[in-house]
């Protein structure tokens, strides 16, 4: 290992050394200390799926509806009850109504940046982004602290996820699948599924090749780094390759019809129900994008016919299939978009759009320790920011973390050796898991 | 001018141990002695040491804030990160991390009604009662109330607790001894002594308020107290801290006797080894022989070719080129290899890539700074190129990058903008032939005086400043003090988005608009596309321009002291904001562009850090370590592992003018670079002392490349390698964030986004791993109809590969289509064969039917089963596989030989060697054994490029 310093005079071999011995901030072991006294609450969960809305979903019509606004904000959509009594949602989003006490709204969640990329990378991480240095995703903070077993990778995204590694470095990015799976056909994933014609029994075969031709080297390994890492990693991706695990993770088509169809025919439905066999299997963190929420013309008519139909039955799919499975306590749910959309109705198109807007907006939260069927948080009377003090996304990222069990005040150093607090300004929200 | 020669005395003599001019071999200790060589005015008796003085109980002499006070709270570690060091401080109190702000230090402990200093009853100060009570201090017991650190604290509050700003003082050296340390085989201990030399001519013996730290505590540990106890065979160095000084001391320990004997009977054995005389084998040499090193032999002709190859220009060499090479007999070949190589284009456009890495070359920082999308990386990427490839001095490539101006000697602002929209419309060699570079400066992350001041240092001076932002840093002289000085240099440049133009330009610029919009006032992203649209249709759009906003006296304000002058008046002096260059003390006047005196503080040959930066990223390319390591961290806790080497070649290099090419062929004709990676049983061990090759995981971009040239056909390669256009190293590959080439991605290429080298990585991950094993990516290549394997098979007149349907989305769309094909037709057959028997007559004809039609469509890219054989067993079809080579194509195959030729391509072309004996033979079993020779061929390309062979260097 290079002999790398950091800012605060720590080398990067006595950080390894001392472990959790260091004693700037709150250490994991001080958090684990921490929670095992009962001042927090440990986390539930040791997998994740999070789903991602980019482009911005309206709250006003989905999770904060407002009936008693004027005309001009409150928009076309009628609040429905769900099964938790003074809860409730759009009128399109009939199948989650009828699952609300498995997940909680946060309304009133607000932010300040109100361009895609930038938002994205806030929510997506729980700081506020710089240009000096890249945050990691969640994703690569889960696949480095609590890595899978070697024949599943670590994090998958479907189809992409916006957020990389950052400083973590590319060793911890996800698998990204680059397509999403489509009712009733099998689906192949980069890397995973072997291409048209070439069968397990050919790689093995191959494989049986390389090691033959591999030997010059052989006597340099023992002492080499490099070399025993190539050594490891391609027997590590032989193994995934060959074994069936991952591979039968990844086949949706394994799953019968009646359940597959719960989560509707839709790939965004079924790339859900990929999410669920893969933390079924092992993976710790799986992303899955929706898109199309960036509504600043059609409003209405785009939500009603395209996005919330899928939404609502992949989503509710999910949590009903985590559920059934026995998932639901041990995998924690995420989901939200870059940020929500103005109360007030452009009148650019015929029927109106909204357009971007960070000061309110909603996320959902799920599964692990999270209490479902409550709303945590409120807007003002037309959705236009935060009642009281609002949510911000670092208190999300917080929460989200503690919910897997990672503590967010960790501490990491960045490429050039600063150290990073994971989530700096966020604080658990501890009514979530109350 | 004192101040500026003590601040660059301490820098110079961190990584010049020994100055060499012209070259000149030192025989004496090549890892002498770093700073208390100057021993001149070491003839003062320093005084003895603080711990001695105040150990006397009544002792009547103040100490000195400075000099003693703050050392000592560090040394008590009071001041570290984790105590009040912290940045939330520690129970309200809260010191500069690391020390050296000594008014903010001095004030927060006088700070008001806390208590921690009280000069009416000092021995209730907190700063006394805390640390000698572990109950009632957090950080626990400090020191006892009787030693002598207490009574250093009492003392000093005893006498009113003073500092004083005006009274600071330089410290001029700081002398360790002994100054260097040769432990022998037996375990043994050193205690350090440090003498601190002031300003002001008094001298003291400071050990015990220094810090103490170990490069490698396996070779050397050191204690707190200054105390080092010997380990490992190997080298390190011991670092001291005391006020602003940082000074490593080297520490050695020779491989043990016997295997020094071993050594000796090593470099007998090997036969033509005599004494060196390359500079650079000079100097190693020197180096290893202290550690009783022998160095590994030469490499082999067909080591040398791929490695020479593949580090100079990043391009795989071809088979045909090897074996050339290899047939060569005259005894300058690799010399006149080195020269081919370094003319060729792929050394320009390799290198302009890794010089785009140092100078932050990244799509995303340079949005919206010109007018066109997605031009600007190319036009950084060319401009650097051109340079490169005509050799143009290093300094001068830089000083049209730090210099930069948008409008040329004579140009004008119309003017600057019609070439730019040319240019960027699709004539991008031409802003090659443009004198500087100003994007450099437009970057989105290069705005803030602060971040430019740790961009600047990162890129041209190898330095890794940032820790000084916010306070002293720990392993250099910096504090931020020095810092801030720094980073005000850089706040009159403007540079930024392409609405951005100098006062002179804005009345050009403004009509330029108003033709293009016809006046419509326009918001900003409607304004870009209008321009953007503009642009592309060949209109002259208005660009953004680097200017200063540095300004002296206005033209009021001169004439205003002309009128005064004249009545004989006096005005009072005209402020003008000042800053400073990095350890120089004289204040730089900004009342004019700074850039300028920047640069010739860089291109000076007493310069500590640019020269040297350059010179050790060229060799760390070549050798996969730096001799600073990390590249970009040059600091006083982190010495070269060859000073006199890295002195040599930056002074050698300054005296050839800045010479790239030079430094190049110097660095790879020598020995060092040659050598073999087989070690021996004195160097097997050695990782920074060059003694032998050691392999690395070759660049993302050559990866790439190497990829495609070795399983691409022979005119594809030959096609690549002469254009240069679609390859990786030429930037011919899209690099925006979040959309930048799987590979590339998965292999590391740099983000040039953090100002640090490590942006690029050279580790391995199993991504990387899945990736060459089972991307479709990876098989479409061996399977193209335009790859080696299919011009192997046609050469040996069998079947060409199914071009790999993976790759393909409509080939994938294919694919599933046959494989429900291939379903349909099982479960047909399978219910065909639930039937009774009197019930199939009847159905049978049918079934043939369908099976037929199936069977015609598929039979074209897959082997289908006869029907008599799906009805036997129909479940054993259960995938669709290439189909079985026709009749007799197999056996057209003369003999072996043909194969042997394959195979021997397959190697040249992925391995740049001839297999040998075993490997021919398993590779022939394997083709012959394959299914079809067809796959064999394939698989045996899969293998190779698989190995780890293939992905690390030679």
């Amino acid at each position: 290992m290079k002999l790398h310093k950091t800012c605060d005079g720590v080398r990067r071999r006595d950080v390894l050394k001392i472990g959790t011995l260091s004693v700037g901030g709150l250490t994991l072991a001080g958090y684990n200390q921490l929670a095992a006294a009962g001042q927090v609450a440990p986390g539930h969960a040791d997998r994740a799926i999070f789903i991602e809305l980019p482009g911005g979903p309206s709250h006003m019509d989905t999770f904060d509806l407002k009936p008693n606004a004027p005309d001009t904000h409150r928009g076309a959509f009628k609040p429905i009850s769900t099964n938790v009594p003074g809860i409730q949602i759009s009128e399109h989003l009939p199948k989650l109504a009828q699952c609300m006490d498995k997940f909680a709204i946060l309304r009133g969640v607000s932010h300040t940046l109100a361009a895609h990329r930038l938002g994205r990378e806030y929510v997506n991480t729980g700081s506020k982004p710089i240009p000096a240095l890249e945050y990691p995703s969640f994703a690569a903070v889960m696949s480095k602290e609590q890595p899978a077993d070697p024949d599943i990778p670590s994090a998958v995204a479907v189809p992409r996820a916006s957020q990389g590694p950052g400083f973590l470095g590319i060793r911890y990015s996800a698998l990204e699948t680059n397509s999403s799976p489509s009712f009733g056909r099998p689906f192949n994933v980069r890397g995973i599924s072997l291409p048209g014609g070439i069968g397990v029994d050919e790689v093995k075969r191959r494989q049986s090749l390389l090691q033959k031709l591999d030997r010059r080297f052989a006597d340099l390994e023992k002492n080499d780094q490099l070399l025993d890492g190539l050594d490891q990693f391609g027997d590590q991706a032989y193994s995934m390759i060959t074994s069936s695990r991952a591979r039968s993770a990844f086949d949706i088509s394994k799953e019968p019809e009646s359940f597959a169809r719960q989560f509707g025919e839709d790939s965004f439905g079924q790339s859900c129900m990929l999410a669920l066999r893969l933390v079924e299997s092992g993976v710790r963190f799986v992303t899955v994008q929706l898109g199309g929420w960036d509504t600043h013309t059609d409003n209405f008519t785009k939500l009603k016919t395209q996005n919330l139909p899928k939404l609502d039955a992949g989503l509710s799919g999910l949590l009903t299939g985590l559920e059934q499975r026995g998932l639901l306590g041990s995998t924690a749910v995420y989901v939200t978009g870059e940020f929500g959309r103005t109360p007030k109705i452009n009148t650019r198109s015929a029927e109106g759009g909204r357009d971007h807007y960070p000061r309110c907006m909603f996320m959902l939260m799920a599964g692990g320790g999270v209490r479902g069927g409550q709303v945590i948080g409120e807007s003002d009377d037309t959705a236009s920011g935060p009642r009281h003090e609002g949510i911000s996304p670092d208190d999300v990222a917080a929460s989200f973390y503690h919910n897997l069990g990672i503590d967010p005040t960790l501490e990491y150093d960045s490429t050039t050796g600063r150290p990073i607090t994971l989530v700096r300004d966020g604080s658990i929200i501890q009514d979530l898991f109350a | 001018m004192k101040q500026l020669s003590t601040r660059l005395f301490v820098c110079c003599l961190a990584a010049a141990a020994i100055p060499v001019v012209g070259f000149r071999v030192v025989t004496a200790e090549p890892i002498a002695p770093v700073r208390s060589d100057q021993t001149a005015e070491a003839a003062a008796i320093p005084a003895p040491s603080i711990q001695s003085r105040f150990s006397d109980e009544d002792i009547d002499e103040v100490p000195d804030f400075q000099k003693h006070v703050m050392p000592l709270l560090g040394r008590l570690g009071c001041n570290g990160r984790a105590c009040h060091g912290s940045f939330q401080g520690r129970g309200d109190f809260q010191l500069s991390l690391f020390g050296y702000d000594f008014s903010g230090d001095h004030e927060a402990l006088m700070a008001e009604n806390t208590g921690r200093v009280d000069v009416d009853d000092v021995e209730e100060s907190l700063i006394l009662a805390k640390p000698t009570d572990a109950d009632m201090h957090e950080g626990g017991k400090r020191f006892e109330k009787g030693q002598w650190q207490y009574r250093v604290l009492r003392n000093w509050i005893a006498d009113g607790a003073r500092f004083d700003k005006e009274s600071f003082q330089q410290l001029k050296k700081l002398q360790i001894e002994p100054s260097e340390i040769r432990f022998g085989d037996t375990a043994e201990n050193v205690q350090l002594t440090a003498i601190a030399h002031w300003a002001d001519g008094t001298v003291e013996d400071v050990t015990a308020l220094c810090r103490f730290s170990s490069n490698d505590d396996s070779i050397a540990a050191i204690d707190a107290e200054g105390h080092i106890q010997s380990g490992d065979a190997g080298d390190t160095h011991v670092v001291v801290y005391y006020d602003n000084a940082v000074v490593p001391v080297p520490v050695l320990r020779p491989i043990s006797a016997p295997t020094t004997d071993a050594a000796e009977s090593i470099a007998q054995r090997t036969p033509n080894r005599g004494e060196p005389t390359q500079p650079i084998d000079v100097l190693v040499k020197q180096k290893l022989d202290k550690l009783g090193i022998v160095t590994s032999d030469l490499c082999t002709d067909a080591e040398f070719i791929r490695r020479a190859a593949l580090d100079i220009t990043g391009v795989l060499p071809s088979g045909e080129r090897v074996e050339a090479f290899l047939a060569d007999d005259t005894a300058d070949k690799r010399q006149r290899l080195v020269e081919e190589l370094l003319q060729s284009p792929a050394y320009g456009a390799w290198w302009a890539t890794r010089l785009s890495d140092w100078t932050g070359n990244n799509a995303e920082q340079l949005n919206n700074v010109l007018p066109v999308q997605n031009v600007g990386t190319k036009l950084w990427f060319n401009w650097l190129r051109k340079r490169l490839q005509d050799n143009m001095p290093y300094d001068e490539i830089i000083e049209g990058i730090v210099s930069a101006e948008s409008l040329e000697d004579g140009e004008s602002y119309l003017e600057y903008c019609r070439e730019m929209t040319e240019i960027c419309g699709g004539d991008f060699d031409r802003y090659a032939e443009r004198e500087s570079m100003p994007l450099f400066w437009a970057r989105r992350n290069f705005q803030k005086p602060e971040d430019r001041a740790i961009g600047f240092a990162y890129t041209f001076l190898g330095v890794r400043i940032e820790c000084a932002q916010c306070h002293k840093h720990p392993f250099d002289q910096w504090s931020k003090q020095d810092f801030d000085d720094f980073s005000t240099l850089f706040g009159v440049v403007r540079a930024g988005n392409a609405n951005q133009v100098s006062p002179d330009s804005k009345k050009a610029r403004e009509e330029l608009m108003e033709k293009l919009t016809g006046g419509e006032k326009l918001n900003g992203g409607d304004l870009r596309r209008k321009i953007q649209q503009a642009a592309r249709s060949g209109e002259v759009v208005p660009f953004g321009e680097l200017y200063i906003t540095a300004r002296g006296m206005t033209d009021g304000q001169k004439k205003q002291r002309a009128a005064a002058k004249k009545k004989g008046r006096k005005l009072p002096p005209v402020r003008v904001p000042t800053g400073k260059i990095l350890g120089v003390e004289q204040k730089v006047d900004l009342d004019e562009d700074p850039r300028p005196a920047l640069m010739q503080w860089l291109r000076d040959e007493s310069n500590p850090y640019f020269a040297k930066a350059i010179v050790n990223r060229v060799w760390s390319n070549y050798f996969g370590i730096g001799i600073v390591d990390p590249t970009d961290d040059m600091n006083l806790a982190n010495p070269p592992s060859n000073a006199a080497l890295l002195d040599h070649l930056a002074s050698e290099f300054i005296a050839h003018d800045f010479d790239l090419k030079w430094l190049h062929r110097e660095i790879v004709t020598s020995d060092t670079y040659q050598r073999s990676s087989a070690t021996n049983s004195t160097n097997a061990a050695d990782r920074k002392n060059f003694s032998h090759h050691l392999p690395r995981r070759l660049p993302a971009e050559v990866v790439y490349d190497m990829v495609v040239l070795a399983t691409g056909s022979t005119q594809k390669a030959d096609q690549m390698r002469g254009e240069l256009d679609q390859m990786a190293i030429a930037d011919g590959k899209a690099r925006r964030r979040n959309n930048s080439d799987f590979a590339l991605e998965v292999f590391g290429q740099s983000i040039r986004e953090s100002n640090c080298d490590c942006d690029r990585s050279d580790a391995p991950s199993l991504l990387q791993s899945i990736y060459l094993r089972n991307d479709a990516e990876m098989y479409g290549r061996i399977a193209a109809r335009d790859g080696w394997v299919a011009e192997a098979c046609k050469e040996l007149g069998i079947a060409a590969p199914r071009a790999g349907a993976g790759a393909d989305p409509r080939a994938a769309a294919a694919q599933r289509a046959a494989d429900s094909m291939r379903r349909q037709i099982i479960d047909r057959i399978r219910q065909f064969n639930k039937l009774p028997e009197a019930r199939r007559e009847q159905t049978q004809k049918r079934i043939v039917q369908q099976y037929n039609s199936v069977a015609k469509k598929l039979r074209k890219d897959y082997h289908v089963p006869s029907f008599e054989e799906l009805v036997a067993a129909p479940n054993t079809w259960t995938e669709l596989t290439p189909p079985v080579a026709t009749e007799g194509s197999d056996g057209v195959i003369e003999s072996d030989r043909s194969l042997e030729k394959v195979v021997r391509q397959a190697y040249l072309r992925t391995l740049s060697r001839y297999p040998d004996d075993e490997e021919q033979q398993v590779a022939i079993d394997y083709i012959n054994e394959s299914e079809n020779k067809t796959n064999g061929i394939e698989g045996l390309m899969w293998a190779l490029v698989n190995t780890k062979e293939f992905i690390i260097s030679h």
